[in-house]
């Protein structure tokens, strides 16, 4: 049973379809993305489903049930792209106290934050203030409010957005640990090679509208152009090369790239290979990666367009 | 309901353990007192002190009676000169004087005085207290020639008619220090309006630029978010108001008990008493807690509003929060009226129109309910003013949830009433 299912989302703002009937399924443990451009959509399809913003039309079930924002809210953790913390309060207070608003007890919420603090060596963080902390600080900090009270469902905006690279892996290994242990997460960003690297499923938005749903495999297979690459032990004529199986794209001495023709199979251009004398290395599909097929996607439509609530 | 408990107890909380908290609850009576003293005490020094001289034609000026005139009044001094008139209009500023009065010689004989010049070499200001020692003298003169002795104009000054108000209904009401405690009151509602409403502004301003809001708007509803920010506040005040009222009644029992064997100490504590006699001291405390209250969050909404739209520059703010800020002052003007004549239709209307009522009632209500203040007024004035911070609670909070999650350019008053009303 999906943890989240969306049909039929609109959210129309004075003079822009913000969302524009977007339907979408997210099953327990997954890691989901959602990409697309800035402007394209996302933060307010986000904030419909942390109830910040009512839907024009369209339902959202959460958990099976019609989303009820009043009770559901506090089992969703949501860190949004523009990270917000009290600047001038406590830090070991102001996690007590978001986790608070989040339905945890004072006691379970000071237990967790010690945890959580002790596994991300940021103990000594208890008396001083956000203002006090650099960027990648607060970031960390950021991260443990919004999972601090086990949501079910945990969306996270540009999670790796100002972490250096050792920071960033402590909290994709603890992404992979909270997916594991049951939440499903909700990643949004336009770093593709991140989504490639961390999502299992992806749904491309633009415009308002979405334009790609499926598994990072899928989608790769359904934009892939049939691409190989062949590496040869031996220098390779390519002279004669005219033929009904494949077309060269790029050659050099110890390599080519073709594109194979309809209809064809791998074991027929291999053949030819072989026939032709060549000593092969290697034979590998070429499959786009999502980089390539979100710049296709979204190429020709203005980038950066300007929300009323973005 | 828990969530706007938690919120509350932060808003609270955070201010209540702030240095510039305490400071300000300790040192706010001390600047009120001076304010009031010093006020007092610069009307008093600021005053010119009038040396005027008087040259005398008539005969009748003796040195005696202008000594007497002299001694009874200190705001100015006449001194009896024995000169030319054109020689004294010559150097009379050379000699130390600010004018000088020339009595001419005809004047005695005459029932009715000429009128009498006072002659300088700039503006003098109000020369009343001149004037009043000059009929001093006059009437001692006009007596002695009228034949009538001490004894009986002993006998006329005290058959003098006084006049005084008694209010039938509410006995015990005294004009003066009725309209003292209406100010006193309104004021501080004034300040608590001004002060804590721009807190609260920028409370929602600081949330909005921390980018705070939007984690908080994905715990709570934004109405209980802003809810909270002025319940805690407005706790925040209270709380300095109820240290106030303890400070004011440790002093008053300190000083009664230790004024047993001091004469100048009982009499101040005689004043107090005779002001708390005349007050309904726990009516007075209720309706204003009743109004500060309510006023409070009829314009706090409206401050959170302001704080939701605009972004980090004060500016912006501020040019928002003037038309509101000019109401308040506004209300201060009614009071003034309101403090003289509690039953002008100015005053009672501006007591019972929510924008103004909190401040405006105040200075009424000492003056007694039902005699000043009818029930009648009371009731719709307490009515309207729930009703009406219900309402701006409400249109505050649609203006509030659109406006904190919005960035970019400074939205219109008309803006913000589309989101209000969409």
């Amino acid at each position: 049973m999906p943890v989240l299912e969306v049909q039929n989302l609109k959210k129309y703002f004075a003079n822009q379809k913000a969302v524009d009937d977007i339907s979408l399924e997210i099953s327990e443990g997954q890691i989901f993305g959602l990409l697309g451009p800035n402007g394209a959509g996302k933060t307010t399809l986000i904030r419909m489903i942390t109830g910040i913003f009512y839907p024009d039309s369209g339902n959202i079930i959460f958990d099976g049930k019609p989303f009820d924002a009043e009770n559901d809210i506090t089992k969703i953790g949501y860190m949004p792209e523009e990270r917000g913390l009290y600047k001038k309060m406590k830090i070991g207070e102001q996690a007590v106290y978001l986790a608070q608003l989040k339905g945890l007890s004072k006691r379970d919420a000071v237990a967790r934050i010690k945890d959580w603090f002790a596994r991300f060596e940021m103990e000594s963080w208890w008396n001083k203030k956000v203002e006090d902390l650099s960027k990648g600080m607060q970031q960390k900090l950021q991260f443990v409010i919004t999972v601090l009270h086990h949501p079910r469902l945990i969306i996270l905006d540009e999670p790796f957005s100002g972490l250096d690279p050792v920071n960033s892996n402590l909290i994709k290994d603890e992404i992979y640990k909270l997916a594991r242990n049951g939440s499903t997460i909700i990643f949004s960003t336009h770093r593709m090679e991140q989504v490639e690297e961390i999502c299992d499923h992806i749904v491309l938005v633009n415009k308002g509208r979405k334009i790609l749903d499926g598994t990072v495999q899928q989608v790769k297979q359904d934009f892939k152009e049939n691409l190989f690459n062949i590496g040869f032990s031996d220098a390779f004529a390519e002279s004669e090369l005219n033929n009904e199986l494949f077309d060269v794209v790029s050659a050099s001495q110890n390599s080519m790239v073709i594109q194979k023709k309809e209809n064809r199979s791998n074991n027929e251009i291999l053949q030819y290979f072989l026939n032709n004398g060549a000593s092969i290395d290697s034979f590998n599909e070429m499959l786009p990666s999502l980089s390539d097929i979100f710049i296709r996607e979204v190429e020709g439509t203005p980038l950066a367009r300007r929300f009323e609530s973005n | 309901m828990k969530k706007i408990l938690l919120i509350i107890q932060r808003e609270f909380l955070t201010r209540v353990r702030k240095r510039s908290f305490i400071i300000t609850t300790l040192l706010f009576p001390l600047l009120y007192l001076a304010l009031i003293f010093g006020t007092a005490f610069i009307g008093e020094k600021g005053q010119t002190k009038l040396k005027i001289a008087v040259l005398d034609s008539s005969g009748k000026f003796t040195k005696a009676r202008v000594d007497s005139a002299n001694a009874f009044d200190k705001a100015s001094t006449l001194v009896l000169v024995n000169e030319t008139p054109a020689s004294l209009e010559k150097d009379f500023e050379h000699k130390g004087y600010d004018g000088f009065v020339i009595i001419p010689a005809n004047t005695v004989g005459t029932m009715a005085p000429d009128k009498i010049e006072i002659k300088a070499n700039r503006t003098l200001g109000t020369a009343s207290s001149v004037q009043s020692k000059l009929n001093t003298i006059w009437n001692d003169i006009k007596y002695e020639e009228l034949g009538i002795d001490s004894q009986k104009q002993k006998q006329l000054n005290d058959s003098k008619l006084t006049v005084q108000v008694e209010n039938m209904q509410d006995k015990g009401s005294n004009a003066k220090i009725a309209s003292l405690t209406g100010y006193i009151t309104g004021f501080l509602i004034y300040f608590i309006l001004l002060i804590y409403g721009s807190q609260v502004m920028m409370g929602v301003m600081e949330e909005k630029t921390n980018r705070i809001a939007e984690i908080m708007v994905s715990s709570v509803k934004p109405f209980q978010l802003m809810v909270g920010k002025i319940i805690g506040i407005a706790a925040v005040a209270l709380t300095q108001f109820l240290l106030w009222i303890v400070f004011v009644f440790l002093i008053y029992n300190i000083t009664k008990s230790g004024s047993a064997g001091n004469s100048a100490m009982a009499v101040v504590v005689g004043q107090a008493q005779e002001v708390f006699s005349s007050l309904n001291i726990p009516q007075l405390l209720f309706l204003f807690a009743f109004y500060f209250l309510g006023g409070f969050f009829f314009y706090a909404s409206m401050y959170a509003a302001i704080g939701s739209a605009v972004n980090e520059d004060m500016r912006e703010a501020q040019s928002l929060s003037f038309p509101i800020t000019m109401i308040i002052i506004f209300a201060i003007f009614i009071l003034t009226i309101a403090m003289q004549d509690p039953t002008s239709p100015i005053a009672v209307w501006g007591s019972i129109i929510p924008f103004t009522s909190p401040i405006v009632m105040m200075a009424r209500v000492p003056y007694g309910i039902p005699g000043t203040v009818p029930y009648w007024q009371l009731f719709l004035s307490m009515g309207l003013l729930v009703g009406g911070f219900l309402f701006m609670a409400w249109f505050a909070g649609k203006i509030y949830r659109t406006g904190i999650l919005m960035y970019g350019k400074k939205p219109t008053w008309k803006e913000m009433l589309k989101w209000a009303f969409k």
